[in-house]
């Protein structure tokens, strides 16, 4: 029974998470219909960006936060302007394969830069774990949660009723239409991946300042895919709902089988999604009026 | 004041679409470009709204100006904020946004809320339907909801020029002569100057003050509605009306005399 509360409040707690960077990856899916296959490498070099940051420069930690903060802003910007928008118009699989190629990139630079291989934040969130009825869980997974799920709701207020929120997801619809509405496509599209490398920012902090900073965190981004796969593609609530889901049979999985069985449930699922539901739980279907 | 001096168009520096076309729409006026299928008057629309560049097409030669201002060398969202809107042909909606989401997207160059709030009390007041549906996806709506929908949307922008790509494709006759009713009312109320891209010669001449026939990206004719109403070749080539005044029936000519040659 404790077991059983205890890997669901993990499960729950760190599909959060996986949740945040998954949203990432719906923002661009969302105004521009890129997959963005960096998104891992995203979290990776966000985050040790922050470790140079906080740990190598030794910078206070609030004024380290900021600054990763711009750091994604920035590297976002950049992405967009130099990768993509020269090819704005190509086919969609070669902005796709772009993304690809961005990951290796990012992955060597950070491989350049930080060579350690392997790094720890400072601790963000108190240490003491928390007993929730007879199960004790981490404290700083629940507040990742709720880190989490304030970003995921901040967001999808954004989407809904900021002007510039309708015109992202009406970019999604129709490109034309939304310059013939006076609507600058190219500030659209550098916002959502300004938006997609803050979330995989902070995402990569949750999750590094309570593991470590790895290698791992490009497989958190790979298990991120299967969070948009599994909640459809473009829905936030998709992505908040599957990523707990994620979340639980990821730790169910580890607590039966083994930790290394644990890996492999994410990509199972995506798997097992496509097969019967290629919409994800909640995509959009084709709208066609026949 | 719109004003089109001699405009050549090409896409792709290959495909020539527009060889010298001149047109000006004064100021509270309507005026109704008509022609065949591949005539160019859809590029005309898209080389005034900017939209043109997008599509790999260029203005080569000529000028158009806005107002004694030179527009042909500015992108589409500077001309938007010049308040130059295009409606585009075949009821292009955000499908998976709702009816009112729509319209907001349309004002998106409107600084404030209140603005926007009191285009879209406007834009309800032209289409009472809208009001009713708009909570509703777009992407469901009926094809002459949706094309309202696109209309409503160029008038989000509360526009000085608005220019509408056939508005009457595919919808049935009753549906058109309400929509062509809020397009009279539109420009009658607000002054906007209206351009209008039709194949339904009839319903926009019976809207339009003004009219130019376009062939093979040439204007091959122009002149008031009243006007190419009255000329026999417009009737006989564009309304199905024979000089008698009776439907021709097409059985009764050759098949060689049918295609009108302006040139």
């Amino acid at each position: 029974m404790e077991l059983l509360i205890q890997n669901i409040v993990t499960g729950l707690t760190t599909g959060m998470i996986y949740a945040l960077i998954a949203l990432g990856f719906a923002l661009i899916w969302k105004s521009s219909g890129v997959a963005n296959l960096a998104l891992g490498q995203l979290v990776l070099i966000s985050s040790w960006f922050t470790y140079g940051m906080l740990v190598q420069l030794k910078i206070p930690f609030l004024i380290g936060m900021l600054l990763t903060i711009v750091f994604a802003i920035l590297l976002g910007w950049l992405i967009e302007r130099l990768a993509l928008r020269p090819l704005i118009g190509q086919p969609i699989l070669s902005l796709i394969a772009v993304t690809l190629g961005l990951a290796y990139f990012l992955e060597g630079l950070t491989a350049f830069i930080w060579p350690q291989g392997q790094g720890y934040l400072p601790k963000a969130f108190p240490q003491d774990p928390i007993q929730i009825g007879t199960a004790t869980v981490q404290q700083e997974l629940l507040w990742g949660a709720v880190i989490s799920l304030v970003l995921f709701i901040l967001l999808s207020l954004f989407f809904k009723y900021h002007k510039m929120g309708i015109a992202m997801r009406a970019t999604a619809d129709d490109q034309l239409a939304i310059q013939a509405c006076a609507v600058p496509v190219n500030r659209i599209f550098s916002m959502s991946w300004i938006f997609a490398c803050i979330v995989a920012a902070i995402g990569g902090i949750l999750i590094s300042s309570i593991a470590a900073i790895n290698y791992g965190l490009v497989e958190t981004g790979f298990k991120s895919f299967s969070v948009v796969i599994l909640g459809g593609m473009e829905s936030f609530l998709g992505c908040i709902i599957a990523g707990p889901l994620i979340g639980i049979c990821e730790t169910f999985g580890g607590s039966l089988f083994g930790s290394s069985v644990k890996e492999l449930i994410p990509f199972l699922i995506i798997i097992i999604v496509i097969m019967f539901k290629p919409f994800g739980l909640f995509g959009e279907e084709r709208i066609e009026r026949i | 004041m719109l004003n089109i001096k001699n405009i050549e168009v090409s896409y792709l520096n290959v495909v020539k679409v527009l060889h010298g076309i001149s047109i000006s729409v004064d100021d509270g006026s309507v005026v109704a470009l008509l022609g065949a299928n591949g005539a160019g008057k859809t590029t005309v629309l898209k080389a005034i709204s900017g939209l043109l560049r997008i599509e790999e097409g260029e203005i080569n030669d000529g000028t158009i100006e806005w107002n004694g201002e030179r527009i042909d060398k500015k992108s589409a969202v500077e001309i938007g904020k010049l308040g130059l809107v295009q409606a585009l042909e075949g009821r292009r909606v955000f499908g998976h946004l709702s009816a009112e989401e729509n319209l907001r997207v349309g004002a998106f160059s409107r600084a404030n809320n209140k603005e926007v709030k009191a285009e879209l009390s406007m834009v309800y007041n032209y289409f009472p339907r809208l009001e009713k549906l708009k909570n509703n996806i777009a992407g469901y709506l009926s094809g002459g909801e949706q094309q309202m929908l696109v209309i409503g949307r160029a008038m989000m922008a509360s526009p000085k020029l608005m220019m509408l790509d056939e508005p009457s494709l595919g919808l049935a006759p009753m549906v058109v002569q309400q929509i062509y009713e809020i397009i009279r009312r539109f420009n009658m109320d607000r002054r906007t100057s209206i351009l209008l891209v039709e194949q339904n010669v009839r319903v926009a001449l019976d809207t339009a003050h003004y009219g130019y026939v376009m062939e093979n990206g040439r204007v091959v004719l122009d002149g008031s509605a009243d006007y190419l109403k009255g000329r026999e070749d417009v009737k006989e080539f564009y309304m199905g009306i024979s000089a008698s005044g009776a439907k021709k029936s097409y059985k009764d000519i050759k098949h060689y005399k049918r295609r009108k040659r302006w040139l």
